[in-house]
């Protein structure tokens, strides 16, 4: 399996996580979490090339497990992308900023999520982060 | 409402307490004055009807004085007559013994004249001095009488020559040069020289009743007073009244005061005055009593006039009887001023009445009135305390029990509402709880669909599973864009609705990210986006939250393509107004009614004929985007060309306003 990047997904969803894993695994490598904290733990000790985290989740939610993330310099250069509920509104993406909630990512999506679309998105974060690690 | 209700009042009163004032104010005025007036006129009718019996029968007294001192006079001559001395004196033409002895019965009875005259009518012996004698007296009319054993006794006038053959004095007694007198009929003359007399005649008379002679004698009234003063006295009793004499009597010689005690304005006796030309003209012309009021000299009197005629019938002078006026007008304006002051006080009396009884009358009225304001205010624990019972206490007590019944029916929809309103919560938590749980598996089942749909799992082995998959695919999206909606839904109806305003680029923070959204169903419907103004809306800003701004967008463009006309057009476009910016999603297809414009923005709204099950819509986009334009201050309408077009239009704010 090397030569393939490496996508961390973390949701508390299993179905979800199902799903994602089948659209992300056609071209990454896959590995998944089920709550925050083991997120964390798991991108600490795997080392992923990215992160997609789901925002509403018990014990610890994205914002605290995306800071946490952030803080650490293991992972603070992994890009991490966000999956907005549309608990949160309707559609937050790239163009705007969670409202009140300062958060360090790089890119959001929506749900539901279009798997091409999640691929196309992580793709692209690896490729921007590609030059900076080469 | 209330302000349309005009009270047409032509009273200039507000309040109903100085109506009814008014109104008895009104009334008692109209019915104390027409009785006053009445009630003045008949008072009065009846005190000068009174005054004016009273005067004649003073008038018919009078008389009585007058005649009875006429047949005095002609007692004393016949009894004179018969003394035992006048006929053997007569017989014997004893001149001297004639003369002494009528002259002593003359100043005992107190006559003026007293004259024998022989059978043949020639005057024997006069009693007064020059005591003339010799003269023919047989023409006249009471010696003529008296010559063929008449008594008679009468008023005559008596000229002046003759007057002198029976004294000088008298001719100066008799003499009246008239004074000016207002009223008074013109007359030629300016004097008067002869006299009236009260006069009497007897025929003397022997054993055989054979005339022998005449006796002769009277009284001349001019200057004589004792008859007017005797009246006084006797009619009158002499009253007086401010300083004046009440009753007044007069003789009058033709129309001139010979004998009065109406006195001048010097206090003199009026003689030598005349009297009024309308009681000339009725007494002395036409011959008819004259009871009314009269002008006497220089003052108003209650008046009796009747004439005096001669033996011969003829009228020669008038006798007067009056009253003076003032004293019966004195009494009546004193009776007015009574009737009027009584009224006054009535009126004072009615009023004072009036005001207790408006007052106790229109109290509970106010009362009740100010309790309706405050009932109207809200306050239903208030109670009106009126106890009367009448109309306006058994309005009390309606009102009582209305307040009541609408306090009931207020608790009771206050309690209906807060359980509606609870209700209405519950739903809307369960509306938020079912979407937002639905949420969750329709992203899932929505990622699975995409990825079967892509053959990322591995190829599909027939057409008619791709076709279901499709199917499935397109019927998630639906159940999704609903979710969405019902979650709008539930954030605004919650309240929980916040708003973050900020100055954004409509078009790249609202706009933009929906049109990428909805491109996919964009081309699945073939339609083309077409951007108005492209340049000015690129560089457009508004204040308003971007994330609901965002919605709005999504809404519209999601109403365009659902009705839109597949392959048609939809055009975005703004434009600057004062102000505020307008915005506009116009899309090709069947349009809406006129009459249904405004309905679509209601919550639930669906059009007729929308029936195809692809195009059913929760009916809350349209609602959720008016509520969010609404709460930036903007407004929100559609316009459409039925069977052409249809184009939803929006405006913000430019600035914020500051409130």
């Amino acid at each position: 399996m090397a030569g393939l990047a490496k996508v961390l997904v973390i949701d508390d969803e299993p179905d979800l996580v199902e799903m994602l894993r089948m659209a992300l695994e056609r071209h990454f490598e896959v590995i998944v979490a089920f709550n925050g904290k083991e997120g964390v733990a798991k991108a600490k000790a795997e080392k992923p090339d990215a992160i997609v985290l789901d925002i509403m989740m018990p014990e610890q939610d994205g914002f605290a497990a995306c800071r946490e993330l952030k803080d650490n310099p293991q992972t603070a250069l992994t890009p991490i992308l966000i999956l907005t509920g549309v608990a949160d509104y309707f559609g937050r993406t790239k163009y705007t900023k969670l409202s009140g909630m300062e958060i360090e990512a790089e890119d959001f999506i929506s749900k539901p999520v279009d798997p091409n679309e999640l691929v196309g998105r992580v793709t692209a974060l690896l490729e921007k982060d590609k030059p900076s690690k080469t | 409402m209330w302000e349309k209700l005009k009270v047409s009042a032509r009273l200039p009163f507000q309040s109903l307490w100085a109506k009814l004032i008014f109104s008895f104010l009104l009334v008692v005025l109209a019915g104390g004055l027409a009785s006053s007036i009445i009630g003045v006129r008949m008072v009065g009718n009846t005190i000068i009807a009174e005054a004016q019996k009273k005067v004649r029968h003073d008038l018919l007294s009078a008389w009585m004085i007058y005649q009875e001192r006429l047949s005095r006079i002609q007692d004393v001559l016949h009894l004179t007559a018969k003394r035992d001395l006048i006929i053997p004196s007569l017989f014997g033409r004893d001149t001297e013994v004639l003369r002494r002895e009528l002259e002593k019965v003359r100043i005992e009875y107190g006559l003026d004249v007293l004259t024998i005259v022989d059978r043949k009518g020639f005057v024997l012996a006069r009693s007064r001095p020059p005591y003339r004698a010799g003269d023919y007296q047989g023409n006249d009319e009471l010696v003529r009488r008296a010559l063929k054993k008449e008594m008679v006794a009468s008023t005559e006038i008596i000229p002046q020559q003759e007057l002198a053959k029976e004294g000088e004095e008298l001719v100066r007694q008799a003499y009246m040069e008239f004074v000016p007198t207002p009223k008074a009929k013109d007359r030629p003359e300016t004097k008067q020289t002869s006299g009236m007399m009260l006069k009497a005649a007897v025929p003397i008379l022997d054993v055989n009743d054979n005339v022998l002679g005449v006796l002769y004698g009277g009284t001349l009234l001019n200057r004589n007073y004792e008859i007017v003063d005797k009246i006084k006295d006797i009619v009158f009793k002499g009253e007086r009244y401010k300083g004046k004499d009440t009753g007044t009597a007069t003789i009058f010689q033709w129309d001139v005061r010979i004998s009065t005690n109406v006195k001048n304005r010097s206090g003199l006796r009026a003689i030598e005055t005349r009297v009024a030309r309308d009681v000339y003209d009725q007494v002395l012309e036409n011959g008819r009593a004259w009871i009314d009021r009269a002008f006497v000299v220089d003052d108003w009197y209650i008046a009796a006039y009747e004439p005096i005629r001669n033996i011969k019938g003829e009228i020669i002078g008038i006798l007067y009887a009056g009253t003076l006026e003032e004293p019966y007008t004195d009494l009546r304006s004193n009776v007015i001023y009574s009737f009027f002051g009584i009224a006054f006080l009535g009126l004072v009396l009615v009023l004072f009445l009036a005001y207790f009884i408006t007052r106790s009358i229109t109290r509970p009225i106010g009362e009740l009135a100010k309790a309706t304001e405050v009932i109207a205010g809200g306050d239903f624990s208030h109670e009106v305390a009126i106890q009367s019972r009448d109309e306006v206490g058994h309005l009390a007590v309606s009102f009582n029990r209305m307040t009541m019944t609408l306090k009931a029916t207020m608790e009771e929809l206050y309690m209906v509402n807060t359980k509606l309103q609870d209700l209405n919560r519950h739903y809307l938590e369960m509306v938020g709880f079912i979407t937002h749980e639905l949420n969750q598996p329709m992203g899932v089942l929505k990622g699975f669909l995409i990825l079967l749909q892509d053959e990322s799992l591995g190829p599909l082995a027939s057409p008619k599973q791709k076709q279901a998959v499709s199917t499935m695919l397109r019927n998630v999206d639906a159940l999704i864009n609903m979710i969405q909606k019902y979650l709008q839904l539930g954030r605004i109806e919650s309240g929980r609705m916040e708003i973050n305003k900020t100055r954004v680029s409509v078009f790249r923070e609202a706009l933009a990210p929906v049109l990428e959204d909805e491109k996919k169903q964009l081309d699945m419907r073939k339609m083309e986006v077409v951007l108005e103004n492209e340049e000015v809306f690129r560089k457009a800003e508004a204040v308003a939250d971007p994330v609901l701004l965002r919605i709005v967008f999504s809404n519209l463009i999601g109403n365009a393509l659902k009705y839109g006309r597949q392959g048609g057009r939809i055009w975005c476009g703004m434009r600057d107004e004062s102000g505020e910016c307008l915005f506009y999603i116009k899309n090709e297809g069947r349009g809406i009614p006129a009459g249904k414009l405004a309905m679509v923005f209601e919550k639930f709204a669906r059009l007729e004929g929308e029936l195809e099950r692809h195009r059913r819509g929760t009916g809350l986009g349209l609602f959720n985007a008016k509520v969010i334009v609404e709460k930036h201050g903007g407004r929100i309408w559609a316009e459409s060309e039925e069977g052409a077009w249809a184009n939803f239009l929006f405006t913000l704010p430019k600035e914020e306003k500051r409130s």
